[in-house]
């Protein structure tokens, strides 16, 4: 009887991993049916299945405008819940997100100073990126100014720097031209894939790398959560994997604020969605995130560009949707393992 | 030479300016019960840490099972002494299972997490310390003996023959306490694993002493061993004047079975200064 129980249980978790396995592809093939460009089911399948049969502006409207923006949300959904996760276990914090230690800040001071100094264009991104990696830099060494980087000297390197570059793009605004970059500026601010296409999958490779970065070390994250010193008694080499998945969640970071702009609450919230779901291991926990990421992303992406005829910018979608559902989460789930002692 | 398991000699280390421990020496057979005893800020901790690599030594030497302490990387120094901390803040609430697998992390390679033998391994542990049917339990839910005992089973699991223990069994109850110490006297005498405990408490001393397992009391000052031996000849009415600055009575009892048995009895804080 108990052999039994035990067997279902298992092939019920193996299901379910299979099921979040499968879900962002889902998502993104039901991403292409949907959109202000009018198709019925049947001339997607077509455009899908039998490109040399349709219309120029079919072919593009799917494989150029739909496809690749469906992607490159699956990628920054996933990017941004992996390193959200990744802090939260290293800086022993359930409430950090993907943006501290400055990385949007950072990435937001470099757009307005590409959009403003240098005409924006192509060159918002490698600004955005270049700030952003500088922004975690300077954080770092803030944080060692106090002597070792012990976490929470980090976090304040963070809080510090993020707080500099926020003054920094409030001059960046107050000097911007009201009628053209200010606008540029706010929109870049709530997040958007509406500009992606296949150039910018350039980003999925310091993306790619961050991400990987963060699944090879996830069982150190739990090791890591204990505290230096127990993870040092438990054999860890902290300073390396303190790198290793600060850089890496900071690369991951990085490039996806740099084509989306930032895109806030995913990086805080996904990955409590995942500790409902899974517990908190992040053995589990980081794959777990990465799906749940993605999914949610492209969902809010369909949502932001259908709604309405003029687009609206994901970053508001993923807090107005994501709140409900988060707290009906907690509703079900009743944050039963969380205690305050 | 002797078994020893741990092997310190002239020991010297400094915060700053602040000289912590000074030409410490140290020696530790295998298969004892080592009762690191001292007033707060007297060096135990900065030794704990030291033998277990966590404070660079400048001066001095501590040879683990025959190696220096300094040649040693951290994976390696973990599958030789396990730690069992004071306050634990966790944040997260593991399962009592993740916890222990824990232990085994310096078994599993640079990268990579446990496999399906680190599972057998902590559940093992679990059944060791009597609370395997807490594995899947939210590490959070439990109560502070139910904690001490799930660090021990990590310790355990980490299979090492040294366990460092720094005050395991503050905020216990006397019952929980008194679990702890049985359990940790089992483990000496069944595995012959050595255990070194930074303890507030001379009782734990002469609690393992009444077993009689193979206890010595150290009592640290300064940043000094200021004796070293079995806990009745150790602590008495002159050292504890000397090490702790308080008056207490050694108290000798006979049982009814005619052993005897010492308690500490303290009577007020000492306030004459040199």
């Amino acid at each position: 009887m108990m052999k039994k129980v035990a067997i279902n249980k298992r092939a019920l978790q193996i299901s379910l991993y299979v099921l979040f396995a499968v879900l962002p592809f889902i998502a993104i093939f039901v991403s292409l049916f949907i959109g202000n460009y009018h198709l019925t089911g049947k001339e997607v399948f077509d455009i899908l299945f039998h490109p040399n049969d349709v219309t120029i502006n079919q072919y593009v409207v799917v494989w150029h405008l739909r496809l690749p923006r469906a992607i490159a949300a699956a990628m920054v959904g996933a990017a941004l819940s992996v390193s959200g996760a990744a802090y939260q276990g290293v800086f022993r914090n359930p409430l950090v997100n993907s943006g501290m230690l400055g990385v949007s800040n950072g990435a937001g001071f470099g757009a307005c100073f590409a959009i403003i100094l240098l005409g924006g264009g192509v060159l918002t991104y490698f600004t955005s990126f270049a700030f952003a990696v500088l922004a975690v830099t300077l954080a770092w060494l803030a944080g060692r100014v106090y002597g070792h980087t012990t976490t929470t000297s980090l976090i304040l390197g963070g809080v510090v720097i993020s707080a500099l570059f926020s003054a920094l793009i409030s001059i960046m605004k107050f000097v911007a031209d009201p009628y053209s970059q200010l606008p540029a500026i706010t929109f870049w601010f709530m997040g958007s894939f509406a500009s992606i296409n296949y150039t910018h999958f350039w980003a999925f490779i310091p993306m790619g790398v961050g991400m990987i970065l963060i699944f090879i070390s996830r069982w150190q994250i739990n090791v890591l959560s204990m505290g230096d010193r127990e993870a040092k008694a438990l054999g860890v080499n902290v300073k390396l994997f303190k790198l290793l998945i600060i850089g890496g969640a900071t690369l991951a970071t990085a490039s996806a604020v740099c084509i989306s702009g930032t895109i806030g609450w995913v990086g805080l919230v996904v990955p409590h969605i995942g500790r409902m779901i899974v517990g908190n291991n992040n053995k589990k926990l980081i794959p777990i995130s990465a799906a749940i990421g993605a999914s949610f992303m492209v969902i809010v992406d369909i949502i932001a560009r259908s709604v309405t005829t003029s687009e609206l910018p994901v970053g508001i979608i993923t807090a107005i949707i994501g709140t409900p559902f988060f707290i009906y989460l907690l509703k079900k789930t009743k944050g039963k393992q969380w205690n305050d002692g | 030479m002797m078994d020893n398991v741990i092997e310190i000699s002239s020991l010297y280390f400094s915060y700053g300016n602040k000289e912590v421990l000074k030409n410490l020496s140290l020696s530790i057979p295998r298969g004892k019960i080592v009762c690191l005893m001292g007033q707060n800020g007297s060096g135990k901790t900065t030794l704990i840490d030291a033998i277990m690599g966590l404070n660079p030594i400048k001066q001095g030497n501590i040879i683990i099972n025959g190696k220096e302490i300094k040649t040693l990387k951290t994976m390696d120094i973990a599958k030789q002494i396990a730690y069992v901390p004071q306050l634990h803040n966790i944040r997260f609430p593991y399962t009592v299972k993740e916890i222990v697998m824990m232990g085994r992390t310096a078994y599993m390679g640079l990268f990579g997490g446990p496999k399906k033998k680190d599972e057998e391994i902590a559940m093992e542990s679990l059944e060791r310390v009597g609370i395997v049917e807490y594995a899947d339990r939210p590490y959070s839910q439990l109560s502070g003996g139910e904690i001490k005992l799930v660090l021990l089973a990590r310790a355990l699991g980490q299979s090492t023959d040294i366990i460092i223990m720094d005050e395991p069994t503050a905020h216990l109850d006397l019952k929980n306490e008194l679990i702890f110490l049985e359990m940790v006297s089992k483990i000496v005498v069944e595995e012959q694993k050595t255990v070194l405990i930074a303890t507030h408490s001379p009782e734990h001393a002469f609690y393992f002493e009444r077993l009689q397992t193979n206890v010595e009391a150290a009592l640290v000052k300064d940043g000094e061993i200021y004796k070293i031996g079995a806990p009745s000849e150790v602590i008495t009415k002159e050292s504890i004047k000397e090490v702790f600055d308080v008056d207490a009575d050694i108290i000798t009892t006979l049982t009814e079975d005619g052993i005897e048995e010492k308690t500490l009895c303290l009577r007020k804080t000492t306030n004459e200064k040199e």
